[in-house]
């Protein structure tokens, strides 16, 4: 078992070299550089000045090792060897260091950015995983075991349906139907206008008893009641795209478990229907779910981009697209690389977990 | 002698009756895989809805120059977000499906944007298909040191975050200016194409390499060529075949995705770019109108993008059952 984490935590760790690589290169790939729309947007910026900003974010250096002729004022300086752009970020990355936005919040770190929004993300994620599963395995483990009745039918129309209905879509018909005609809710962000503080702050203060955010004693309730009503809709919608396909794969992983030889075992020793399906059939049901759960960390952490664009959500997938559309380099190449160590960890977790779950698995 | 005569005598009488036979206009030809496969999916009710479905989505887009009432960039800005059954401007057909924010025909623009999305998916899908199938083949019969790499590099491009990557090089790649003068107002089309292209080919890479390794050490694999067949025959006649079910059903359930997929992205305006309608972008536009007509502007993109996806979601699904009787689930 040792041997066979520590091999892959290996080969994850070639597959993340690559990865960063990639996307190191592929954003900084682009023609001319992140200030073509700065003279695109301003004439009177020259070429000199925009000379002076590419040697002031290291831009003029080659982007992988190699050869580095700077050019001081117009006239060349002799050649000297430079360790790339990538290897210095990658340099910097493995001490913790990301780099600082450049657009959006010029000088901030992007760790610090992130800091600002992961517990939106967190919390609207999470909500909706939580949601998606409370209900998406009842579901499923009903029509298992009422298979081909009408309520199986209804469950597998259903979950196709919704596999076919994109968020954009959904989450706009939300907001047209709960929160313009009938003003159930509201159409996004995250707290009423005028409001001080908000959801998150408030949990913030709850859970250091206090010590976070003093100004808003006595009323955290109220704002974590407003926030839950901002989270209705968009906590709805992922959890209802995901509610699809999870309760179809509940109801597969159930239907192979009733079909082994321990569940009619357990009849034949005379047990009760109930106890042979949620005692031995659900348990072992169970299992593959794991799966589910540890392939569900990117996403929550990581945010929904479609879903916090549509309710203006200041989560994680909000800050990608707008780093994005801004050109924020440090912002996107940090935003990606942790994107992608969270798939790698996460289907690692996910194979280690599911060995330790069933003996019956081998690894080798 | 005699045996031969009384064989021939056989065949003789065989040929006969296939002769009778063929002129009662019956055929005597075992059904053939694809026949059987045909007649199977036939009995698959929700695929063959999800067939006609579909082929009159792909059929109304491709008339859509004769039956649309109005050209899709035709706007009326005296008659802006019109609702369901609106008159058109004097001499002018009814707007059936209402106008958007520049009065442009919804019901018009529906039709050539279905041209439009249908169109990219069908070429992203295609080319997806063949390049993972080439690139899983290749690994597959490689083995060893090419096959290593071609799966890391698969690896790799799998565990890429899809949606922020595909925004980046969408973006990126509309600057260059190359690019641009080329294609001129085909580019965001181009793009698309290209950008999901590239982060298409690993599911059918990795079943297709799969698929290759299993069969090759299959006996009927062996039975044949213990028969004498050619190689080229044993890749013609049954490595082909039988990798070829699991890639159909992934190419069309592909398609929806690919429909989704782009449709996405030019929500979020890093897709096709306005005035070339797609349904996508049509949600795009329907998201930034005032928020009263948000209802009547998203219905019928969405509606489209729904139907089209789900009829493709139940074809699959029968073509999966069809193709292989003993995966049922």
């Amino acid at each position: 078992m040792t041997a066979y984490i520590v091999r892959r935590l290996g080969q994850s760790l070639v597959l993340l070299f690559f990865i960063s690589a990639l996307i190191y290169v592929v954003i900084n790939l682009v023609p001319g550089g992140p200030f073509d729309l700065l003279r695109l947007n301003n004439p009177r910026i020259t070429q000199s000045m925009i000379d002076r900003l590419n040697r002031l974010l290291d831009l003029d250096k080659p982007l992988l090792p190699g050869e580095y002729c700077p050019l001081e004022g117009g006239t060349p300086q002799p050649c000297r060897f430079d360790q790339g752009r990538y290897v210095r970020w990658m340099g910097r990355v493995l001490r913790g260091d990301f780099g600082n936005s450049w657009t959006m919040q010029t000088g901030v770190p992007v760790l610090k950015m992130i800091g600002q929004r992961l517990g939106y993300t967190l919390l609207m994620t999470g909500l909706a995983l939580v949601l998606a599963l409370v209900i998406a395995v009842p579901i499923g483990i009903y029509s298992a075991v009422k298979q081909y009745s009408g309520a199986d039918y209804l469950v597998t129309a259903f979950a196709f349906f919704g596999q076919s209905m994109p968020t954009f879509w959904t989450g706009l018909m939300a907001v047209a139907i709960f929160a313009v005609a009938l003003q159930w809710f509201p159409t996004g962000g995250v707290r009423t206008i005028g409001s001080e503080g908000d959801i998150v702050e408030a949990l913030g203060r709850l859970i250091t008893f206090g010590k976070l955010h003093p100004e808003l004693s006595g009323q955290e309730w109220k704002l974590i009641g407003d926030g839950l009503r901002h989270l209705a809709l968009p906590v709805t919608i992922l959890a209802f795209f995901n509610l699809a396909a999870w309760s179809r794969y509940t109801r597969a992983s159930m239907l192979e478990v009733l079909r082994q030889d321990y569940m009619r075992t357990a009849r034949a020793k005379g047990l009760s229907e109930k106890i042979v399906i949620l005692k031995h059939g659900l348990r072992n049901a169970l299992i593959p779910l794991i799966t589910i759960l540890a392939l569900a960390i990117p996403g929550l952490i990581g945010g929904a981009i479609i879903t916090e664009t549509i309710f203006s959500w200041p989560g994680m997938g909000l800050m990608t697209i707008n780093a994005i559309a801004n050109a924020d380099w440090p912002v996107v190449q940090g935003l990606l690389l942790i994107q992608a160590f969270l798939v790698v960890f996460s289907n690692l977790l996910s194979d280690v977990l599911y060995a330790v779950v069933d003996p019956r698995i081998q690894y080798a | 002698m005699a045996a031969v005569g009384v064989d021939s005598g056989v065949m003789q009488s065989t040929g006969d009756a296939i002769k009778s036979r063929l002129e009662h206009g019956a055929s005597i030809r075992p059904a053939g895989q694809w026949s059987l496969v045909w007649r199977r999916l036939r009995r698959h009710k929700l695929a063959m809805a999800g067939l006609v479905v579909f082929a009159s989505i792909v059929l109304l887009s491709l008339v859509a120059q004769w039956i649309a009432p109005y050209g899709y960039e035709e706007m009326d800005l005296r008659n802006t977000y019109a609702p369901v059954l609106a008159a058109g401007a004097e001499g002018k057909p009814l707007h059936l499906l209402g106008t958007d924010g520049l009065g442009r025909d919804l019901l018009s623009r529906l039709l050539y944007a279905g041209r439009i999305s249908l169109g990219v998916a069908l070429v992203v899908t295609l080319a997806s298909t063949l390049l993972g199938a080439l690139i899983g083949a290749v690994a597959g019969a490689l083995g060893g040191a090419g096959d290593s790499i071609l799966m890391r590099l698969t690896d790799v491009m799998l565990t890429l975050p899809f949606l922020p990557m595909v925004l980046v090089l969408s973006s990126s790649l509309r600057q260059y200016a190359r690019l641009q003068e080329f294609l001129g107002s085909n580019l965001s089309v181009v793009i698309i194409i290209l950008v999901l292209l590239l982060f298409g080919w690993m599911g059918t890479a990795r079943l297709v390499r799969g698929s290759v390794l299993t069969l090759r050490g299959q006996d009927f694999v062996a039975a044949s060529q213990a028969l004498g067949a050619s190689r080229w025959r044993i890749i013609v006649r049954h490595l082909i075949p039988n990798s070829l079910a699991p890639i159909i059903v992934a190419a069309t359930l592909g398609f929806g995705a690919t429909i989704v997929a782009e449709s996405a992205l030019s929500f979020l305006g890093f897709g096709i770019m306005p005035p070339v309608p797609t349904w996508g972008n049509m949600l795009n536009e329907a998201r930034n109108s005032p928020l009263e007509y948000l209802f009547t502007q998203a219905l019928s993109p969405g509606l489209c993008i729904f139907f089209t996806v789900l009829a493709i979601n139940f074809i699959g699904d029968g073509l999966r059952d069809a193709l292989d009787p003993r995966l049922k689930m």
